[in-house]
């Protein structure tokens, strides 16, 4: 694809990129021909992005280079890094990778610029989710920061959140999943079909939730709820008496000695799984895959109250223009062409513009990972290990049944200052 | 070798010279003295009275969902000093950082004393120094995480102990506890008190143990009367390190208590992952004078500057 | 004391020192033997076969993160703040030989740089860098973040030494007619020039492995330990165990490295003596 049109495209790129911004509608236009024609070997451009190691996938730049001649640089940090450097060092990336409750407040400082959804090729193929907060026409909006209340403003320099739909997204949405508990089928010994089983007192001293303080507090709402001690109006967005009365829950079940450990990471939840000092515990369906990776029995248990579900994207940051932001939006263009999809659903999260994403997975793989199907052949990583074996079907079903029975988002509460300092005294009781 | 005390004596005396040109050489040395003394000044300058009284300013701003206020509230500082969280989590950090400094005294000294009294050559010296150094020079996180594997349910230690039939079933308190948390610490920060403790040792003038052993002194005697109170300027560098390194921790409470432990820097931390800077500021002003108060009581008790 | 024969609280100690090492290798050997984790195996026990294969793993692409970009930085910023701490410790040094203006608020201002915990200068230079517009990197903000560390070491060191030098080899170098600068060069560096290294080591490993006054000064790149962290936030390998084991032989060379060249310059001035 890119061979071919190397030449005349190139030298046309480049005349163009002098004349800067203006002509960045013209670029446009033209990459609706074929794929990317663009080449930027010639003028070469650098795009910085950083995020966590999640989807700051180095396969990913390779390809990206291959395909665009767009050198990516990619930065790994872990969340709270990433929150900080979005907003105290907005110089130092080009792309931001965040996730969308952080969103509702790295935006607010104006370090992220809105995109313009007519110069995203891609646009009509991102799933309702985004755009509306419903995964099919019927379903019921999820309570917390659904990342359709912070992905649109009303135009280019607004610090609040549009309504609804608009012309300027705040990020494009690349990755997102529906998080429940793991279990090790082997050493629960029971059925696992709720939240409240996280608080069954045979697993005392074997449990753990997130250590994120906006995200753990989330896994103890839906534990709460889940054991009928409350009905929050909105999980994601607690009164001071919800919060009060979700942290007295934890400090009571930490103080009986309840959770072995809290999780920050992706690896340190692999790690307490894998090692046996933790048989149950709020978790990452890839995580989970780690752990099965490593020949150890573990499950992404669904439950019947639904999943905690996040989803992260990619926001352009507020310093770029002329020719490297038209390099940005065609580097998200080609994120969401498809070939970056297949990579993330073969790892067991999803693609935000699934139709894309179909072209670049085998049937058998669009069976298995997104239809809920069983996998008529090996199930093999991106990195070519054999994940599942032939017949195996993925624990959660399909793409509608997980993302479909999302309860609650990732979220930043409006009263985010009591809830972290009600969060410290959890943690120092 | 002289002993510490006889050193200015000898320093101030080593100058008696003709006045007229004592006078310019006054004036030349005080200027290069001053220019000596520029680089530090400016680096410490811009990158740490500036930070810190930026740290101070920020602390009295306000802030809300969206972003930071300048302006003169002090909010933060009652929301701070207030909450009971604070003191608990200061008290939390206090113990951490008393525990750690005893242990890492403890065996701190008597390492740096075995090398510095019963090693006979200072090669052999020099290399048992060197085999204390090497694991400091791995990579901190590197070296948390390595323990985990040893301490967990199933790791090192507990597999040896079951195998052996000593316990019968796992101990749990090894991880994710504060016996973890200080295990981990102690590991980490006892090269920084036998560093200073050795040094000091060394250059203790073997003459004077010799003169208080023929006075009739006792092996205690010695070691009570005439060593440590000449190891003391050691020891209290090697304190300030161990102090102000664990009261400034997050990374090892958090990994070794498995986040259920807090301390003063992960207050802050937590505050900082939300973007609340006016919080975790005036959390850093406390801290940072918690802090200064111990070294100047450490200081007080041993003036560095003289004795070092 | 040393010329005795040996006592019983010499094997005591002997015995303490022996469990004090054991007590810092325990967990480093868990490092080493688990850094040959067969290419299944993970983070923890029990090892799942043997193998080299994260060895070479190492000096592979990884999923994520670079481990030669990010070490080739660590090494850079260790090299320049080694080279800093080294000519600015010594000049203070110096300095604080004589009594100036201002002496003592210099010194104490250097053992408060030394207490600061970390994390506050980290996020105070970050605030400053934005607040003046200045772009933060690993060379710039990074940097003086790991100066305000490294420094109050270099210059107690050079305190000590100072403090402990007898300024009768200078006036002897004088009055055989040595200006300044040839007492210097001559008499004063190459006396002092074990403690210059043991000041270069500390400042290059303590800049190496500084992680949270880089967590917010460190600009678009990461040094190694931010990497390792951030790399902890996909799957890890054993890949981090070797990576372990190497750091621990690379610095072991290293130091035998100084330490021979300590000896050489012993040899040279006791010849010179």
């Amino acid at each position: 694809m890119t061979n071919e049109t190397k030449t005349p495209k190139g030298i046309s790129r480049r005349g163009l990129l002098k004349t800067g911004a203006a002509a960045t509608g013209a670029i446009v236009g033209s990459g609706l021909i074929t794929g990317f024609p663009t080449i930027w070997a010639q003028n070469p451009i650098t795009l910085r992005q950083f995020g966590t190691g999640v989807s700051n996938i180095n396969a990913i730049a390779e390809k990206c280079k291959a395909d665009l001649g767009i050198t990516l640089e990619m930065t790994a940090t872990d969340s709270d890094a990433a929150a900080q450097r979005a907003v105290t060092q907005p110089d130092s990336y080009d792309i931001a990778d965040i996730e969308y409750w952080i969103l509702k407040k790295v935006f607010p400082a104006g370090v992220i610029q809105p995109m313009d959804i007519k110069k995203l090729k891609y646009y009509d193929k991102i799933v309702p989710l985004f755009k509306t907060g419903k995964l099919t026409p019927d379903s019921v909006i999820a309570q917390g920061t659904a990342p359709h209340t912070v992905g649109y403003v009303e135009k280019v320099g607004d610090k609040t959140f549009a309504k609804g739909e608009t012309q300027f997204f705040t990020m494009v949405p690349t990755i997102y999943n529906a998080d429940t508990l793991g279990i090790r089928p082997d050493l629960v010994g029971r059925e696992i079909t709720t939240w409240a089983d996280i608080m069954d007192p045979a697993f005392k001293g074997k449990t753990s939730i997130l250590n994120i303080p906006s995200i753990g507090i989330m896994d103890a709402a839906m534990i709460m709820e889940a054991m009928g001690n409350i009905k929050y109006a909105d999980k994601g967005n607690m009164t001071k008496e919800e919060i009060d009365a979700t942290i007295d829950f934890l400090i009571k079940a930490k103080q009986a000695g309840q959770f072995r450990a809290f999780w920050k990471s992706f690896d340190e939840s692999v790690n307490l799984m894998a090692s046996g000092e933790v048989v149950i515990q709020s978790m990452w369906s890839p995580a989970v895959a780690a752990v099965r990776s490593k020949g150890i029995a573990c499950k992404y248990q669904p439950l019947k109250e639904g999943y905690r579900s996040w989803g992260g994207g990619l926001g352009l940051a507020a310093h770029l223009e002329g020719a490297q932001l038209d390099a940005a939006y065609e580097y998200i263009n080609w994120y969401t062409s498809g070939w970056v999809g297949g990579y993330l659903n073969r790892q067991g999260y999803y693609s935000a513009a699934m139709d894309t994403a179909k072209e670049f997975m085998s049937a058998d793989e669009w069976g298995y990972w997104i239809e809920g199907k069983a996998a008529t052949g090996d199930i093999m990583s991106p990195e070519g290990k054999v994940m599942e074996k032939a017949g195996a079907v993925r624990d959660g079903g399909s793409f509608e049944e997980r993302m479909g029975k999302v309860a609650c988002w990732n979220s930043v509460m409006d009263e985010d200052r009591y809830m972290v300092k009600r969060w410290n005294e959890f943690i120092a009781a | 070798m002289t002993p510490a005390m006889t050193d200015d004596e000898t320093q101030g005396m080593a100058y008696p010279k003709p006045p007229i040109t004592a006078r310019i050489g006054k004036v030349a040395s005080r200027i290069a003295s001053y220019l000596q003394a520029v680089p530090l000044a400016l680096i410490l300058g811009f990158f740490f009275l500036l930070p810190i009284l930026m740290i101070a300013v920020v602390s009295f701003w306000d802030y809300d969902f969206a972003g930071l206020y300048p302006d003169f509230l002090t909010m933060n500082y009652t929301d701070t000093l207030g909450s009971w969280v604070t003191w608990k989590t200061y008290l939390n950090t206090l113990k951490y950082t008393a525990l750690v400094w005893g242990l890492t005294l403890l065996i701190g000294f008597w390492v740096a004393y075995f090398l510095a009294f019963h090693i006979r050559t200072t090669t052999m010296q020099m290399v048992l120094f060197l085999v204390c150094t090497v694991p400091f020079l791995t990579s901190n996180i590197i070296r948390m995480i390595s323990w985990i594997p040893v301490l967990g349910r199933n790791g090192l230690v507990n597999t040896t102990l079951i195998e052996m039939g000593i316990i019968p079933s796992p101990i749990e308190w090894l991880l994710y506890s504060d016996f973890a948390v200080v295990l981990a610490m102690v590991h980490l920060n006892t090269l920084f008190m036998v560093t200073p403790i050795f040094n000091t040792l060394m250059r203790i003038d073997r003459s004077l143990i010799e003169a208080a052993r023929d006075a009739g002194a006792n092996g205690w005697q010695i070691l009570w009367n005439v060593i440590i109170p000449l190891a003391k300027p050691g020891i209290a560098i090697g304190s300030i390190f161990v102090v102000t390194l664990v009261m400034a921790d997050f990374s090892t409470v958090q990994v070794m208590s498995g986040g259920q432990s807090a301390s003063v820097a992960l207050m802050m931390k937590n505050q900082m992952s939300l973007l609340q800077y006016p919080a975790a500021a005036a959390n850093a002003v406390v801290l940072l004078i918690v802090v200064l108060l111990m070294v100047a009581a450490i200081l007080r008790v041993v003036d560095i500057r003289k004795e070092l | 004391m040393s010329h005795e024969k040996r006592t019983l609280e010499f094997y005591v100690l002997a015995a303490f020192f022996t469990l004090f090492v054991l007590f810092l290798y325990g967990p480093l050997s868990a490092v080493f033997i688990l850094s040959f984790q067969g290419p299944d195996g993970g983070l923890t026990f029990p090892l799942n076969g043997v193998s080299v294969h994260w060895f070479f793993n190492l000096f592979e692409q990884q999923a994520v993160g670079d481990f030669g970009a990010s070490f080739k930085r660590s090494f850079s910023l260790g090299l320049m703040v080694m080279i800093v701490n080294v000519v600015v410790s010594l000049l203070a040094g110096l300095a604080f030989r004589r009594k100036f203006k201002g002496s003592t608020v210099l010194f104490y201002l250097t053992v408060a740089s030394l207490v600061v915990p970390s994390i506050i200068i980290s996020l105070g230079i970050g605030v400053v860098f934005q607040q003046f517009g200045l772009k933060p990197a690993w060379y710039s903000s990074a940097f003086g973040a790991h100066l305000t560390w490294t420094l109050p070491f270099g210059v107690l060191i050079m305190f000590a030494v100072f403090n402990r030098f007898s300024p009768a080899y200078e006036e002897a170098a004088r009055d055989l007619g040595a200006t300044s600068w040839q007492t210097f060069a001559h008499v004063v560096l190459p006396m002092i020039a074990p403690s210059l290294i043991g000041v270069g080591l500390f400042g290059f490993t303590l800049s190496y492995d500084e992680f949270a006054r880089t967590l917010m000064t460190s600009g678009t790149y990461n040094t190694l330990p931010l990497e390792i962290y951030g790399m902890t936030t996909n799957v890890t390998t054993p890949v981090l165990y070797a990576l372990g084991t190497v750091t621990t032989l690379f610095s072991f060379s290293i130091i035998l490295l100084a330490l021979a060249i300590i000896l050489v310059m012993r040899r040279r001035q006791a010849k010179v003596v």
